[in-house]
């Protein structure tokens, strides 16, 4: 048996090797999922870029920790933390109490505010958030907006990734989708204008916190350390100003 | 050189050979004949244990098969040819032969090629040394079968029915083969149907029915004077 | 309406996801045909220690979605062994293990399609069992199933998209990356498509480039 189509192999897990030994330097491992505009998202580069990527680069730069990105899907992150692959996940993630059970999440450092993107069609046919109530909603799964959609419609359906729940929206599978105000609000900006509207209404949701393993204290209060930095010096609301569209 | 004792071999509950016993000296040209599914062939295949008896002994050069320890090296010893030829097809002619010398005797490849070369030269057919065996005409691979076997210089030389799936046109060139095989003093053990061939090199002829061998003598007492029904009856068909 | 100029801009991103298919379908496919070679030869085995958890590992490979296997061996193995798996690693084992069921089937009908008079004729001269498998039967039925090897490989070409699901960059997931960012789903998954068409007609050509080369001239 032949053997060169090893030397591939051989060649990545050098590689894969590699990287596991520059993670024991000083490094801040954090996990995402960057199919979240604005929180997480790739640039034409395919660098991670968003709200979330300056928050935890600011923090670690506090801290005197370098940051390593590592994309991983959104239901891969819990796993990742607890086997500390990653050292935390910052994605858009809803404090939960279901979720607090097996992680240990940062104080708040997003306030969620919720909106519902609707076809410009059905533009007068809706104008609270309530108002969708029992009708077809989409959002992607384990998001604030899911769960609120859930919460007053059982005709909810939920899809892996934001713009897969927009284009659902488009075909006209669903009359709206629920989900972050600043992430509607980036898909508005991308979208043809005269196709989409999102109404005023804005619900109020759970908190976003950065999540740690459990028992990792040491961790978690780096993190918490540099949110109450950043919030005081006002660079939170200056990042929030940087992403948003307020 | 062969001994074979109290041979039986059944397939599941049928019972193709009852029964055998047949010693067969150095030197001797034995050829079975035998009505079709008389078990000839599963004898001749239970010679080199490509089919394993169901009881029975059977001595190969006075040592006893135990196709536990030393199948493969008493099978180096045995060359058979079988009907439909058996070439590989994905080697040329050169390669069939030399083969099993390389990887069995382990031969030097200069030495083995030119043992090749001349066994070739031996059937006719040393122009044909690279040619693929689907380029050869049945008669040719036949022969070729034969230098394959020779190549491993076997003590013994099994036939199956080696012109049965031949045109008719290039039987004798493959029977000229394995008669000089026999003038030069080979072990051979034939089944055929070729009674020319039988009545001519043959030392002996064995009648072989229903799983036993029914009778034998010289080719001159069998074909002229069969003692036994069934061979007289086989025999008025074919002759 | 079709911007393509998105195309264009995505076209070095695409590209790359494209190698990174290739790259993840070639080493799945290479383990496995080495997994369904032992696999596809224990099947044919006459010990049934051998034959029956090679029928086993078949039946449920090949019984269950890859898209389950990926899933157990990314979430659920890593509860089990309590190490998280490299999503490289994850993609590469389950694609392999699910090539290897096929290859396996591949193989045993190969070998099987082989004349028994070949073996025959192998072991009347000598050759143990492994030099007779070696030298006479595997060399005529890799011949035999080149095709069959051919449609295995872009099977999987294919279906490794499916490992987007675990956030392994390849081609769907470099496409589903930069949807979400730039919400061009018809000019993307286009795109996409062309690119997985490019390579499996690429390989249909190659596979029958082999077929003639290696059945008409016989080079062996």
């Amino acid at each position: 048996m032949k053997l060169h189509f090893l030397k591939p192999l051989l060649a990545v897990s050098a590689v894969l090797m590699m990287g596991q030994s520059l993670a024991e330097t000083k490094v801040i491992r954090a996990g995402t999922e960057p199919t979240y505009a604005p929180f997480e998202f790739l640039d034409e580069n395919t660098n991670s870029i968003g709200y979330d990527i300056d928050i935890i680069n600011e923090i670690a730069k506090k801290a005197g920790y370098e940051v390593e990105i590592v994309r991983c899907p959104f239901d891969g992150l819990i796993p990742a933390l607890m086997t500390s692959q990653i050292d935390v996940a910052i994605s858009g993630i809803t404090i939960t109490s279901e979720r607090k059970k097996k992680l240990d999440f940062s104080t708040p450092y997003y306030h969620s505010g919720l909106t519902a993107v609707i076809l410009k069609e059905n533009a007068d046919k809706y104008a609270k958030i309530d108002d969708l109530k029992d009708k077809k909603i989409c959002g992607q799964i384990g998001t604030t907006g899911l769960m609120y959609a859930e919460k007053i419609s059982k005709e909810s359906k939920a899809f892996n990734t934001n713009p897969e729940a927009y284009m659902e929206l488009k075909s006209r599978g669903c009359e709206a989708v629920i989900t972050d105000k600043p992430v509607n609000d980036f898909f508005l900006s991308k979208a043809p204008k005269d196709h989409f509207v999102a109404l005023d209404d804005v619900v109020e949701a759970e908190d976003f916190g950065i999540a740690v393993r459990k028992g990792n204290d040491e961790m978690l209060k780096i993190i918490n350390d540099g949110l109450a930095e950043l919030e005081k010096s006002g660079k939170l609301k200056e990042l929030y100003k940087k992403w948003f569209f307020e | 050189m062969i001994k074979i004792q109290g041979l039986h071999k059944s397939f599941g509950s049928h019972e193709i050979l009852k029964g055998i016993d047949l010693e067969v000296n150095k030197s001797e040209v034995v050829v079975v004949i035998g009505p079709s599914g008389s078990g000839k062939s599963t004898l001749l295949r239970c010679v080199n244990y490509l089919e394993v008896p169901t009881a029975g002994k059977i001595f190969i050069d006075g040592e006893q098969i135990e196709p536990s320890t030393n199948i493969n090296r008493i099978r180096a010893e045995v060359g058979m040819v079988f009907q439909h030829f058996n070439l590989f097809p994905h080697m040329t002619v050169l390669q069939n032969i030399m083969l099993a010398p390389l990887k069995v005797r382990r031969q030097d490849p200069k030495e083995a090629e030119t043992q090749a070369r001349e066994l070739l030269a031996r059937v006719g057919l040393s122009e044909k040394a690279d040619a693929f065996p689907d380029e050869l005409s049945g008669g040719q691979q036949q022969r070729v079968a034969i230098a394959r076997a020779l190549a491993m210089r076997p003590k013994i030389m099994l036939f199956d029915e080696p012109t049965s799936a031949l045109d008719p046109e290039m039987v004798n060139e493959v029977l000229d083969v394995m008669r000089d095989l026999a003038e030069s003093g080979m072990t051979m053990m034939c089944v055929t149907h070729e009674m020319g061939f039988a009545r001519q090199v043959a030392d002996r002829v064995l009648f072989v029915d229903e799983g036993q061998i029914l009778e034998q003598g010289t080719p001159e007492q069998m074909f002229s004077n069969p003692q036994s029904e069934r061979a007289k009856d086989f025999l008025s068909k074919i002759l | 309406m079709f911007d393509l100029e998105l195309i264009f801009n995505s076209l070095p991103l695409l590209g790359l996801g494209a190698l990174v298919t290739m790259e993840i379908t070639a080493v799945a496919v290479a383990f496995g045909v080495c997994i369904g070679l032992f696999i596809g030869i224990a099947e044919l085995s006459s010990y049934a220690w051998l034959r029956l958890p090679a029928k086993v590992y078949v039946d449920f490979i090949r019984g269950t979605p890859l898209l389950v296997q990926i899933f157990i061996i990314y979430f659920a193995l890593p509860a089990l062994i309590g190490m998280r798996i490299e999503p490289f690693v994850a993609a590469v084992t389950a694609c392999s293990i699910n090539s290897g069921a096929y290859v396996a089937e591949i193989f045993r009908s190969g070998i099987q399609s082989i004349d028994r008079g070949q073996r025959e004729a192998g072991r009347s001269l000598g050759l143990t069992w492994g030099q007779t498998m070696i030298f006479i039967i595997i060399p005529q039925a890799f011949r035999r199933i080149i095709p069959q090897l051919g449609n295995e490989f872009i099977a999987m070409l294919k279906d490794s998209s499916l490992v987007s699901v675990i956030g392994f960059e390849e081609l769907t997931r470099k496409g589903q990356l930069i949807i979400a960012s730039t919400y061009g789903s018809l000019e993307i998954w286009t795109a996409v498509a062309i690119l997985y068409l490019i390579m499996t007609l690429s390989i249909s050509r190659l596979v029958a480039y082999l077929e003639k080369k290696f059945n008409t001239k016989k080079v062996s």
